[in-house]
């Protein structure tokens, strides 16, 4: 067992070292990337009703874009070593800040929406494999349809059109937690754990509330894919030998499907849900937009319509080194799942 | 004692029931003394100064910080607007204007007192003046409008008392001190957050407010929102009294069908920037208070680029100005709120009046627009581009589709371009671009002033390019005219210009769609464009 653990230990390691040129790549392009973009970020801030010439080149110098192109790569990676993400110049704070303070917030409503969508997928794509080409098959696969085939943003609107403005069930739709409720000491930044970590539970209760829409809408949209690949798995493990077998010497009908149809089936379903947890952290900037969920993914498209250049490059480099660390988490389910794997 | 015997959960549990019980009142009450502002925009900087700041940034420091002077307000048609001619002192108790205009003299208020309970002396004014025109900021640029350049023409007199020495009699000193940027700040306080890299503590002033305003900041959180509450010795309002709400919150929310709901349902209790289809909707429910006021210092145009083929012709100019359907783009970009600026009369040919922005006597007329294109030897039309921002595109995509669409009638070929809001910005400054629609706005509109700022120089804001010399003499010598007859003939000589040369076509004025509760009561259209906190109390 502790050489099992050893070894993943080992993988996991030799996994980030070998992510790191991709990182510096990625940090590179980008920066390469937002200065080949036409418009000049200076001459958008510098948009007050008297801003001149002079107000355009102070705020040049301020961004640093005063220097040349190579020069301003070199200063650039320097801070980068140095743990500065540079200043975003749309709410004027360091970068870095902006990113701590809003990431725990797409991390808490991402995880939730899996979670959710996890909880309804699975079943749903069992049941469907269960009974293929029944009629709970069919409900299943239109359920799906309509999940992917509806925009998240049209489905947080009608979510909160229903929920919020007809119903009244639901609190307002802006951001992570009712202006009037105040806020728990900052621990880990979910706010669902830190009011719990305060024993406040009827601010939990508060945060939660906030939660549910945005979650239940990014959640639609992507229990699709995750019930596909459930089924079609299942179906697989359902029609092998060794489920036969157990169902011919008589196990119980949970055991079968549960142990040992599913416990295998299950390996394609973490790898999808780790894309998909990945695309959803920076994907749903529609969601972010429709809640107001201060997300860094509405963050980075603000940035990019103003041509603000640092907070661009620090969520893309925030997203690559995300995305190194859930390929991580999921190869490491992968030995939890099947044994198997962790050896090689 | 029995009480011993409770269990810690138990008693945890009674004690928050207690709690809740006895919090429950007081929040309902807080709720009603607490104005909750809801706005696409964010703020990013508590000190408007700092390039980059926002139009929400702007509107937040009117109310952490004061200034010398405020402008008064006046009804408009029956809404509530900014008086540029009123002027008032805010921190000022009076002031003279010498008779020959050169001497501003202001008498401070005796009890005036920083949020840190320091007296407001004239060494702060002093202080803050010479930062807006000596540090690199935005005040600088705006100041220098008013003849404000140097910090040699702030003296301090005694310590209530500062005196203002302008070169020239120029009537927008005065109005310049009311706006945005020179606001009043604690010296040693800021001093002491000064560095010798940044002697005017302009990154320390981003991050603080050290004011004098009715509000002190709570919380600020750049981006999402701020939280103000109100300060209870601030006597700088009408009626001596303090700002009527405790508390604002000021929060960002991004999508306008959100903010729409929110005030809707009763949450938030003002906006005033919802889409223009949201706002009549509100308005024919009839259940909010929805206040619309011609944004009388703020122009949309149609620009031609004076300097570029075949627009260098003016001829091409006013073609284009004939074939333009107005009433259809009105309706459609506005759905026709906001005030006309085409389809004047002018029963001799001659201007009405000499104010800027006027209507000009154009309006759709195809053959006159296609004798035009003859004349300008362009009878078989041309190709061009028409270019719009995208953060305007729910008003100017469906004003771009009607102007192609129009133009195409006499045989010019628009294609549209939709540019992100950076590029539009640069390639407006590079002087890119032909053809486009585009706004501006003039804190403080006089005649001279526009055209001054918006059709001389090779500069961002003159957007038609427009180089006419004789035009720019008549604007820059009103500037200085004290007499207000031959003001009004300067005015009307550079309207009548403006309609011979057409060097871009005024659309019109968009209005500023103010929805809110019912029970607000007070709020007023600010040359800022924003809400100015401490106008509005509830009922």
């Amino acid at each position: 067992m502790t050489t099992g653990l050893g070894a993943t230990v080992v993988r996991a390691g030799r996994r980030l070292l070998s992510s790191l040129p991709a990182l510096f790549g990625v940090l590179v392009f980008t920066f390469l990337l937002m200065r080949v973009l036409p418009g000049d970020p200076a001459v958008f801030f510098a948009s007050g009703p008297n801003a001149g010439k002079e107000e355009i080149e102070l705020i040049r110098k301020q961004m640093g874009l005063d220097k040349s192109v190579p020069e301003q790569l070199v200063f650039y990676l320097s801070d980068i070593g140095h743990g500065n993400l540079g200043r975003s110049m749309m709410t004027g704070q360091p970068v870095l800040k902006d990113l701590r303070e809003r990431l725990p917030a797409s991390l808490e409503l991402t995880f939730t929406a899996l979670l959710i969508a996890l909880i309804a997928a699975v079943p749903l794509g069992v049941i469907a494999a269960l009974r293929p080409g029944s009629i709970v098959d069919h409900g299943v696969r239109l359920f799906c349809a309509l999940g992917v085939c509806v925009p998240t943003f049209v489905s947080g609107l009608l979510l909160i059109y229903v929920f919020y403005y007809l119903l009244g069930l639901a609190p307002d739709p802006t951001g992570r937690i009712d202006v009037f409720t105040s806020l728990p000491p900052q621990r880990t930044g979910f706010l669902s754990i830190d009011f719990l970590l305060a024993g406040d539970f009827e601010g939990w209760w508060a945060a939660c509330k906030q939660l549910i829409l945005p979650a239940v809408s990014m959640a639609l949209f992507v229990i699709a894919p995750l019930a596909r690949i459930t089924r079609a798995s299942m179906l697989v493990s359902l029609g092998s030998d060794f489920v036969r077998t157990a169902r011919s010497v008589g196990l119980s009908w949970r055991k079968v499907v549960v142990t040992y149809a599913l416990r295998n089936a299950i390996l394609p379903v973490i790898t999808i849900a780790g894309i998909v947890f990945s695309t959803m952290l920076g994907a749903n900037v529609l969601v972010e937009k429709v809640f107001s969920w201060p997300g860094v993914a509405s963050y980075a498209l603000d940035a990019l319509l103003s041509s603000d250049y640092a907070p661009v490059q620090g969520f893309v480099l925030l997203m690559a080194s995300l995305f190194v660390l859930v390929n991580l988490v999921v190869d490491v389910c992968y030995g939890i799942a099947d044994p198997r794997v962790s050896i090689e | 004692m029995r009480f011993v015997s409770f269990r810690p959960a138990t008693s945890v549990l009674a004690t928050t029931a207690l709690l809740l019980i006895a919090a429950a009142p007081s929040q309902a009450q807080t709720r009603a003394e607490t104005l909750r502002y809801v706005t696409g925009a964010s703020v990013n900087t508590l000190d408007p100064n700092i390039p980059g700041s926002t139009r929400e940034s702007f509107a937040l420091s009117m109310s952490t910080y004061d200034r010398l002077v405020a402008f008064g307000r006046k009804q408009l048609n029956g809404k509530w607007v900014f008086d540029l001619d009123t002027i008032t002192g805010e921190l000022a108790e009076s002031y003279d204007v010498s008779p020959d205009g050169l001497k501003l003299t202001f008498r401070l208020r005796k009890d005036a007192k920083f949020q840190d309970g320091s007296p407001v002396t004239a060494e702060d004014v002093k202080w803050s003046l010479d930062r807006c025109v000596t540090a690199p900021i935005l005040g600088k640029a705006q100041l220098l409008t008013g003849s404000l350049t140097s910090a040699d023409q702030f003296k301090v007199i005694d310590p209530l008392t500062i005196e203002v020495t302008l070169p020239k009699p120029d009537k927008l000193a005065l109005p310049n001190l009311a706006t945005v940027y020179p606001m009043i700040i604690n010296s040693k306080l800021a001093k002491a957050h000064a560095t010798p890299d940044d002697p005017w503590a302009t990154a320390w002033l981003k991050e603080h407010t050290a004011g004098s305003g009715a509000y002190v900041v709570e919380t600020f959180k750049p981006g999402e929102q701020v939280i103000l509450k109100r300060d209870e010795s601030w006597n700088r309002g009408s009626a001596n009294k303090p700002a009527f709400f405790k508390r604002v919150i000021v929060q960002s929310v991004p999508e306008p069908a959100t903010r729409a709901n929110l005030v809707e349902r009763g949450d938030a209790d003002l906006v005033v920037d919802l889409q223009a289809s949201d706002v009549q909707s509100l308005e024919a429910k009839g259940k909010l208070k929805v206040i619309s006021t011609p944004q009388y210092n703020a122009i949309t145009y149609v620009s031609m680029n004076n300097q570029m083929p075949p627009f260098d012709n003016v001829n091409v100019r006013r073609a284009i100005a004939y074939a333009l359907p107005y009433d259809d783009m009105f309706k459609a970009a506005l759905f026709g709120r906001g005030a006309p600026l085409f389809g004047a009369t002018w029963p001799d040919g001659k201007p009405l009046n000499g104010i800027y922005p006027f209507q000009q006597p154009v309006k759709m007329d195809l053959d006159k627009a296609r004798e035009y294109l003859k004349a300008a030897g362009l009878p078989e039309g041309f190709s061009t581009t028409f270019s719009f921002n995208v953060g305007q595109s729910s008003t100017a995509e469906p004003m771009a589709a009607l102007v192609k669409e129009s133009l195409g009638k006499i045989g010019i070929k628009v294609d549209i371009q939709k540019l992100p809001d950076a590029q539009m910005s640069t390639q407006i400054n590079e002087k890119k671009l032909p053809f486009y629609t585009e706004g501006i706005v003039a804190w403080l509109p006089s005649t001279d002033y526009f055209y001054r700022n918006f059709y001389t120089g090779n500069q961002r804001w003159n957007y038609s390019s427009i180089n006419n010399p004789d035009l720019a003499a008549i604007a820059q010598e009103a500037r200085f005219e004290p007499d207000k007859a031959k003001y009004e003939e300067a005015g009307r000589k550079l309207n009548a210009m403006h309609f011979d040369l057409m060097p871009q076509i005024m659309l019109w004025q968009p209005n500023q769609d103010a929805v809110m509760a019912p029970s607000i009561e007070g709020y007023t259209y600010e040359f800022h464009r924003q809400v100015d906190y401490r106008d509005v109390s509830r009922k």
